[in-house]
C-alpha cells in the first residue's frame, strides 16, 4: 500500500450498522478494504454487491468430471477380466451410470472444496492488517482506506455510523509498514 | 409487506369461478357421456389416471405445509399458507374415490381371474375398504392439521368467507392454549407425513401395480408418493406463481422464496427418477421374466417406448439441466411453464403405467380426446377446491413480516 494512504478499522456492533456503513462508503471517496464478519449475512453481503461466486463452476466441472471418470473407470476396469456375468454386456449401462453418478457426487464436491479454498485465497497464514480477535465473536468490522489528508473524515464517518475506531497509530506501529505484515493482535 | 387486498370488481372476480365451472362441466360432459355408452371402460380409465394425479398433487401440496411446521422453517411462512388451499380438494378427492367404485368391472381386469392366492388381498371388498380406511385418516390427519395452523396462524380473526367466521367466533368464545395447539399441530403434522406415506403407497399398490397382477415391486409405493410430492410441490410453485404475477391478489413472494421452493422441486424431481431408477436396476440384474415383462412391454416396445422417453425427457433430464440454472427458479413465468410441463408428464406417467393393461397389442398410442378431457374436468374441480379455500381464508394471501424473517 502506497505510504500516502492510511487504512482505518471501523469496528461495529450490529449487522445493520455494518451493512448501513458499506452502503453508506459506496457514496464516498473512501475505498473498502475489507468486511469481517463473525456469522454469514445475508444482509452484508447484499451491501457488498459482491459479484457471483464461481464457485458454482468447479463444482459442476468436477461433476461432469466425475461421472467420465467413474464410467470410465468401472468400464477400464471390466474390460481388464472380460468376465461375463448373468448374460449381461461386459460395459453394461445401467450398472455403470450408478458408479458414474456415485464419482460425479464425489468430484462434484471436491470440486466445490478446490474452488472455495481457491476462490477465498485459502489458506492465510497470516492475520490481516488490523484485525480484531473479536470479530470471530460479537463485533463486525470494515476495513476502509483513504488519502492521509481524508482520514480525520474517514474516522468521523464512521463515529457517525456508530463505530469503534482501531487505526495503524493505535497499533504504535511506524506509519508506512507494509499492510501483510506477519501481526498477531 | 403488503397487507391490502386491491378491491376487484365482482364481474372480474366471477371471472376465476365461471373458467373452473367450465372446466368442471367440460370435463363432466366428456366422462359421462362416454361412461354410459360404448366407451365406457375407455372414461373410467381415464377417470383412473386423472384420480390418481389430482389426489397426489393435493397430498403433496399439504405435504409441503406439514413438512415446513415440522421443522420450524421460516423462510416458507406464504408458501405453507397457501399449501394448506388444497386440504380443500380432500373432501372432493373422497367422493371421486367412492365414484370409481362404480366402474370397478372396467378398472381391475384381475376380477374373475385366477390370481394364484393373491385373491386374499387383491377382492374388490376389501381393496376399496382398506383404501377408503387409509384415505379417511389421511383426509382427517389432513383437515385436523390444518384447524391446528390456522388458529396458530389467525387467531381469533373472522374476516372472510362464512366458515372463517364461525372458526373465528368458536376460537373467540373458548381460547386455545397457544402452547397446546402448537403441539398438536406438530403431532399431527408427523402423523399426517407418515399416514401420506403408508396411504400412498397402498393406492399405489392397489390402484396402479394389481393392474397387472403378476408383476411386483416392492419399492413402487415409495416411488408412488415421491412422485406425489414433486407434483404436490410443483403445483404449489404455479399457484404462488401464478397469484405473485396476479394483479389482483395481495400475495406476493420474495425471489428468494421462488429460489426455495424451485430448489425443493428440483431436488424432489431428482429422487423421483432416483426411485424410478432403484427399481429398475434391481429388475435390469434380477432378468426374472415376471419383472422384466412389465418394463420392457413400456420402454422397449412400441408404442410405449416413446411415450417412456418422452416422460423421462420432460420430468427429468428437461427440468434437470434447466432447473440447474439458479435465476430461473426466481422467474415466476419460466416456473409455471417448467412445473406445468412436469404435472403434464406425470400425467402421461400413469398413462404408461395403466395404459398397456388395458389397451392390448395396440400400434400407435391409444390417447384420444376423453383422456385429456377428463383431466381437465379434474383440474376444474382442483382449481374450484383451491379458489374455495382462499375465498373463505383470504388472510393465507396476505403476506405478513414474520413470514418474511
Amino acid at each position: 500500500m502506497p505510504t500516502d494512504r492510511a487504512s482505518i478499522m471501523g469496528i461495529f456492533s450490529t449487522e445493520e450498522q455494518t451493512a448501513s456503513a458499506i452502503r453508506g462508503l459506496r457514496n464516498t471517496a473512501f475505498k473498502l478494504e475489507r468486511v469481517h464478519s463473525p456469522i454469514p449475512s445475508h444482509t452484508i453481503a447484499d451491501a457488498l454487491k459482491l459479484p457471483k461466486s464461481k464457485v458454482g463452476w468447479f463444482t459442476l466441472a468436477g461433476g461432469i468430471t466425475g461421472f467420465f471418470t467413474g464410467f470410465l473407470f468401472a468400464a477400464f476396469t471390466a474390460t481388464r477380466w472380460s468376465l461375463i456375468v448373468g448374460g449381461k454386456p461386459i460395459v453394461a449401462l445401467v450398472p455403470f451410470v450408478i458408479v458414474g453418478f456415485e464419482f460425479t457426487i464425489l468430484f462434484a464436491v471436491i470440486g466445490n472444496v478446490l474452488g472455495l479454498i481457491s476462490q477465498a485465497r485459502l489458506p492465510r497464514f497470516e492475520t490481516a492488517d488490523l484485525y480484531d480477535p473479536r470479530f470471530t465473536g460479537h463485533k463486525f468490522g470494515i476495513l476502509a482506506s483513504c488519502s492521509t489528508g481524508e482520514k480525520s473524515g474517514l474516522r468521523h464517518f464512521f463515529e457517525a455510523k456508530g463505530a469503534e475506531i482501531k487505526t495503524d497509530d493505535d497499533l504504535k506501529e511506524p506509519a508506512g509498514k507494509t499492510v501483510r505484515g506477519g501481526r498477531t493482535t | 409487506m403488503n397487507t391490502n387486498v386491491p378491491s376487484s370488481s365482482p364481474s372480474r372476480s366471477a371471472l376465476p369461478v365461471a373458467l373452473c365451472s367450465l372446466l368442471t362441466a367440460a370435463g363432466l360432459v366428456a366422462f359421462v357421456s362416454q361412461a354410459v355408452g360404448e366407451n365406457a371402460a375407455r372414461a373410467w380409465q381415464s377417470y383412473l389416471v386423472s384420480f390418481l394425479l389430482f389426489s397426489a398433487i393435493a397430498h403433496g401440496a399439504v405435504l409441503f405445509s406439514t413438512l415446513m411446521h415440522v421443522v420450524r422453517a421460516r423462510w416458507s411462512g406464504p408458501l405453507a399458507s397457501l399449501a394448506e388451499a388444497f386440504t380443500s380438494f380432500f373432501p372432493v378427492s373422497l367422493i371421486l374415490f367412492f365414484v370409481l367404485f362404480i366402474g370397478q368391472k372396467h378398472l381391475f381386469p384381475w376380477i374373475g381371474h385366477d390370481l394364484h392366492g393373491k385373491e386374499a388381498w387383491l377382492n374388490v371388498p376389501f381393496l376399496f375398504s382398506r383404501d377408503m380406511v387409509g384415505l379417511l385418516l389421511l383426509y382427517g390427519l389432513g383437515m385436523a392439521y390444518l384447524y391446528h395452523a390456522l388458529w396458530l396462524k389467525r387467531g381469533g380473526q373472522s374476516s372472510g368467507g362464512p366458515l372463517s367466521q364461525w372458526l373465528g367466533r368458536r376460537w373467540r368464545g373458548h381460547p386455545p392454549e397457544r402452547e397446546r395447539y402448537q403441539r398438536r399441530a406438530t403431532v399431527l403434522a408427523m402423523l399426517y407425513m407418515f399416514v401420506f406415506a403408508v396411504v400412498l403407497s397402498l393406492l399405489g399398490y392397489d390402484l396402479v401395480m394389481s393392474m397387472d397382477p403378476h408383476w411386483y415391486s416392492t419399492l413402487f409405493g415409495a416411488y408412488s408418493f415421491v412422485k406425489a410430492i414433486y407434483v404436490g410441490f410443483g403445483a404449489l410453485i404455479i399457484t404462488a406463481a401464478v397469484l405473485h404475477m396476479s394483479r389482483r391478489s395481495a400475495f406476493t413472494l420474495e425471489s428468494s422464496q421462488f429460489h426455495d421452493i424451485g430448489k425443493l422441486f428440483f431436488a424432489f424431481g431428482l429422487v423421483w427418477a432416483d426411485f424410478f431408477y432403484a427399481q429398475f436396476v434391481v429388475i435390469w440384474y434380477g432378468n426374472i421374466s415376471e419383472e422384466t415383462a412389465y418394463v420392457i412391454e413400456r420402454t422397449m416396445t412400441a408404442p410405449w417406448n416413446v411415450l417412456a422417453w418422452t416422460v423421462l425427457a420432460i420430468c427429468f433430464i428437461g427440468p434437470f439441466l434447466i432447473l440447474i440454472n439458479k435465476r430461473i427458479k426466481t422467474i415466476p413465468a419460466a416456473m409455471i411453464v417448467i412445473c406445468s410441463v412436469v404435472i403434464v408428464g406425470m400425467w402421461l406417467e400413469h398413462f404408461l403405467l395403466l395404459g398397456p393393461v388395458f389397451h392390448h397389442h395396440v400400434e400407435t398410442l391409444p390417447l384420444s380426446w376423453i383422456d385429456p378431457a377428463v383431466a381437465i374436468g379434474f383440474l376444474g374441480l382442483l382449481m374450484a377446491a383451491v379458489l374455495f379455500y382462499l375465498r373463505q381464508f383470504p388472510m393465507a394471501l396476505q403476506n405478513r413480516l414474520e413470514d418474511h424473517r
